[in-house]
């Protein structure tokens, strides 16, 4: 059996559970309602894209399951428990790389700095940088500022810190907005290879519906005003993607269709 | 009144009702304390007899003769090493060497030149409203978007046309900044020299009030002139507000 | 390039001794009375004179003394109380509003009440000018701790920093360049009132020297004192520059 086959199967056999949830989840800011009655279920595991046009919460979705903030009513939960704080298990990608990065530290220092939070120890710290860094395709980078570095080495950084947290889930809010088309599609394959060797939950928001379908094998799109599921499609592309062929194929076109004329409807 | 208007107030207030309670209590007897309720009394009474008035209109001609002298010379030099680079580089030595000279070291020269009153202490606040003003006009004209300096070539301005209608509407916003912060450094500068040595105004006031035992008298002093600082700095700021709107206010912090 | 920059620096100093040269000659001419304005070469007698004799070196010292005591003081304060305050909202929301309003004050004026409370000591001078020098600190540190990129406290968040850490990692390091900006300026502001305080207190330090000297119009010592003084003001502002450069050498990358 390849090894893509048993990760398939696995896979499958989580499906069924749950890792975060939302039931009901409401949230009011400044008498405002952004996200109103949302269930939502999140399997370990999988990839799971959430679209939509802008305003319709995706991004508060994303910060309720990083414990950024709290529901007003209903509940958001990871592994059966309510989410009230950030956890290290789960790690936050955030879009702009550029505030997220502490400006006065290295690349290897930015990274450190997660490996501080949890405790590393000093001696052990060095060689998890150097292999991290490696991992996101940024070696010989480690004495650079991130205002020396181009904006997708620094979300490469910004990545490389999250991993460092060791996280089982990784939350993404669109990471590559900001990026060029060539940079983007390398990123999106590295990360697709990043999270599937290790198994990483991720959850990705994106307004980008190619990317969504590209990344994804579940693709949920947001209804605006207040945020709520409009529709839910499962990816069933297969892995590895490809850049090229991956895009052609009928399910990916047809996908597309349908999410595109959804994301249409909900515009005015 | 909302509680996010009324919460800066409460500090104060509870300071203020704290001092006036222990005052009352332990029958302060101080040279260096006194309670509030006394303090706004000896306040009151100075206003009065008009002798915190006329200290105030003291401390303010040579604040503000000082500040338009120091300003105007600030304003010409900043505008001539802003303007012409190779004058800036020439002229870099010496202002270096000039500049940390710290202004009160003036004092004894100036007294010795000019003696009590207001000639000597107009020089030396006009010493220290030179420096801010030049540096800051230095670098507001430099940063004139360089295409305006192009459009006023293409036209054919002369020198004197280019800096009054190019060169000081654009940097006037960051000038009127450093004008704000030259008269603040002003009010403290003149208020500074009354206390060392020159025998007018508020700075001498408050130093007579405390060689006189009278501790009412010179914190209603120092009441004062805060209020003289804080009103001078809002005045400031409104007009700039005014001439410039909130924008002007961006580059203030450091 | 840089012999260029050389060559502009070289005829930079050549206009500083151009002008050092027309004083010169304007005291030679006596165009100014020689009791007001001593010629360069006897202020420069008088500066070697003095070092020589020990006097000036020790006056010099007491200086450097008051300042630097007082600006240690005022910054460890000013940074911790700013500390303090700008971490905390409500802190930030009930104290931040009086000390902005004290800010214009002119802090000479706390002076006579210093006098009234400790007399004409060392104490007093340390204590106006600790406090002089520690509104730049204080409120620098109050305003860069506001200004810390919220997405950084996020990200200090979900890796579940303590507040200790979030407060040495995340706030004072952004903070930095604003504290750094405060202290430059308290360094003036504890040099001046360091020559304020040594006029009224009789304190041993240049500005008691220039006094004296002024009163029994020795205005060559006078002059090589306040040389010296702006020496000092020269020779700190260096220093601090070096200071940022070590410590903000993150900042010179992103240029």
């Amino acid at each position: 059996m390849s090894v893509v086959a048993r990760l398939d199967e696995a896979r499958a056999a989580r499906r069924q559970k749950t890792l975060i949830a939302f039931n009901a989840a409401t949230l009011r800011l400044g008498g405002k309602t952004i996200i109103e009655n949302l269930d939502l279920q999140v399997r370990p595991g999988e990839f799971l894209c959430i679209v939509g046009a802008s305003g319709c919460g995706k991004t508060t979705a994303l910060r309720l399951a990083a414990g950024l903030y709290r529901p007003t009513s209903g509940a958001v939960t990871f592994d059966g428990e309510p989410i009230t704080e950030p956890r290290r298990e789960v790690a936050i990608v955030f879009q702009d790389y550029g505030k997220a990065l502490l400006p006065w530290r290295t690349a290897a220092g930015n990274i450190s700095l997660a490996l501080e939070a949890s405790r590393v120890p000093v001696r052990e710290r060095g060689a998890r940088i150097e292999a991290l860094l490696r991992k996101v395709g940024l070696p010989g980078h480690a004495d650079k500022y991130p205002t020396e570095m181009s904006g997708g080495m620094q979300q490469r950084l910004q990545i490389a810190r999250c991993l460092a947290q060791e996280p089982s889930t990784l939350l993404m809010d669109e990471p590559f907005g900001a990026l060029d088309a060539m940079t983007r599609q390398g990123l999106q394959d590295e990360v697709l290879s990043l999270t599937q060797a290790s198994q990483t939950t991720v959850v990705f928001v994106t307004h980008d519906l190619d990317e969504a379908i590209y990344l994804g094998d579940r693709v949920i799109g947001l209804l605006p005003h207040p945020g709520r599921i409009g529709i839910e499609l499962d990816v069933d592309l297969p892995r590895p993607r490809d850049q090229l062929a991956t895009r052609e194929h009928p399910e990916f076109l047809r996908l597309r269709r349908q999410l595109f004329d959804f994301i249409k409807a909900t515009e005015h | 009144m909302s509680l996010d208007r009324t919460k800066p107030l409460l500090l104060p207030l509870a300071l203020m009702l704290a001092l006036e309670l222990w005052a009352r209590l332990t029958q302060l007897q101080s040279d260096s304390l006194a309670p509030p309720s006394a303090i706004f009394a000896a306040l009151a009474a100075a206003l009065a007899d008009l002798s915190i008035p006329i200290a105030t209109r003291d401390t303010l001609f040579a604040t503000f003769a000082g500040l338009a002298i120091g300003s105007a010379i600030g304003l010409a030099l900043g505008i001539a090493l802003g303007v012409s680079r190779p004058l800036d580089r020439l002229m870099e030595v010496t202002v270096e060497a000039i500049r940390p000279i710290p202004s009160i070291a003036l004092l004894p020269i100036a007294l010795i030149a000019l003696g009590f009153g207001y000639r000597m202490e107009i020089v030396i606040v006009a010493f220290a409203c030179v420096w801010p003003m030049l540096i800051m006009t230095r670098s507001a004209v430099r940063s004139i978007e360089p295409r305006l300096m192009e459009v006023s070539r293409a036209l054919r301005l002369s020198a004197p046309q280019r800096i009054a209608k190019v060169v000081i509407p654009a940097a006037l916003p960051r000038i009127f900044v450093a004008f704000r912060l030259s008269a603040g450094i002003a009010l403290i500068v003149a208020v500074t020299v009354e206390i060392a040595i020159n025998p007018i105004g508020l700075g001498a006031g408050i130093m007579l009030a405390q060689q006189a035992l009278r501790a009412d008298l010179m914190l209603a002093y120092l009441v004062w002139i805060g209020a003289i600082g804080y009103a001078l700095n809002m005045l400031l700021i409104v007009a700039q507000r005014r001439l410039f709107g909130r924008a002007a206010l961006a580059g203030d912090h450091p | 390039m840089k012999r260029a920059a050389i060559l502009w620096r070289v005829a930079s100093v050549l206009v500083a001794a151009g002008f050092i040269a027309a004083w010169q000659l304007i005291a030679n001419l006596k165009l100014v009375s020689p009791v007001f304005l001593p010629g360069p070469d006897r202020a420069w007698a008088a500066l070697v004179r003095g070092f020589s004799s020990g006097d000036l070196a020790g006056k010099l010292i007491g200086t450097l003394e008051h300042m630097a005591y007082g600006w240690f003081a005022a910054s460890i304060a000013g940074i911790g109380l700013g500390a303090l305050i700008g971490s905390s909202k409500m802190m930030r929301a009930y104290v931040a509003p009086s000390l902005e309003f004290l800010r214009p004050l002119p802090v000479s004026a706390i002076i006579p009440v210093a006098i009234a409370m400790l007399g004409l000591t060392q104490g007093m001078a340390l204590f106006v000018i600790a406090f002089g020098a520690i509104w730049p600190i204080m409120l620098a540190t109050i305003h860069g701790f506001a200004a810390v990129e919220p997405r950084l406290y996020e990200v200090a968040r979900s890796l579940q920093m303590s507040r200790a850490a979030i407060i040495a990692k995340i706030a004072l390091p952004s903070a930095l360049p604003d504290i750094l900006a405060g202290m430059r300026l308290s360094l003036t502001v504890a040099l001046i009132l360091s020559v304020v305080c040594e006029i009224l207190a009789g304190l041993d330090g240049l500005g008691h020297w220039v006094l004296l000297s002024a009163r029994a119009f020795r205005s060559a010592d006078l002059f090589a004192g306040v040389i010296l003084l702006g020496a000092t003001g020269y020779v700190t502002s260096i220093a601090m520059s070096l200071l940022e450069q070590r410590l903000l050498a993150w900042q010179a990358a992103a240029r």
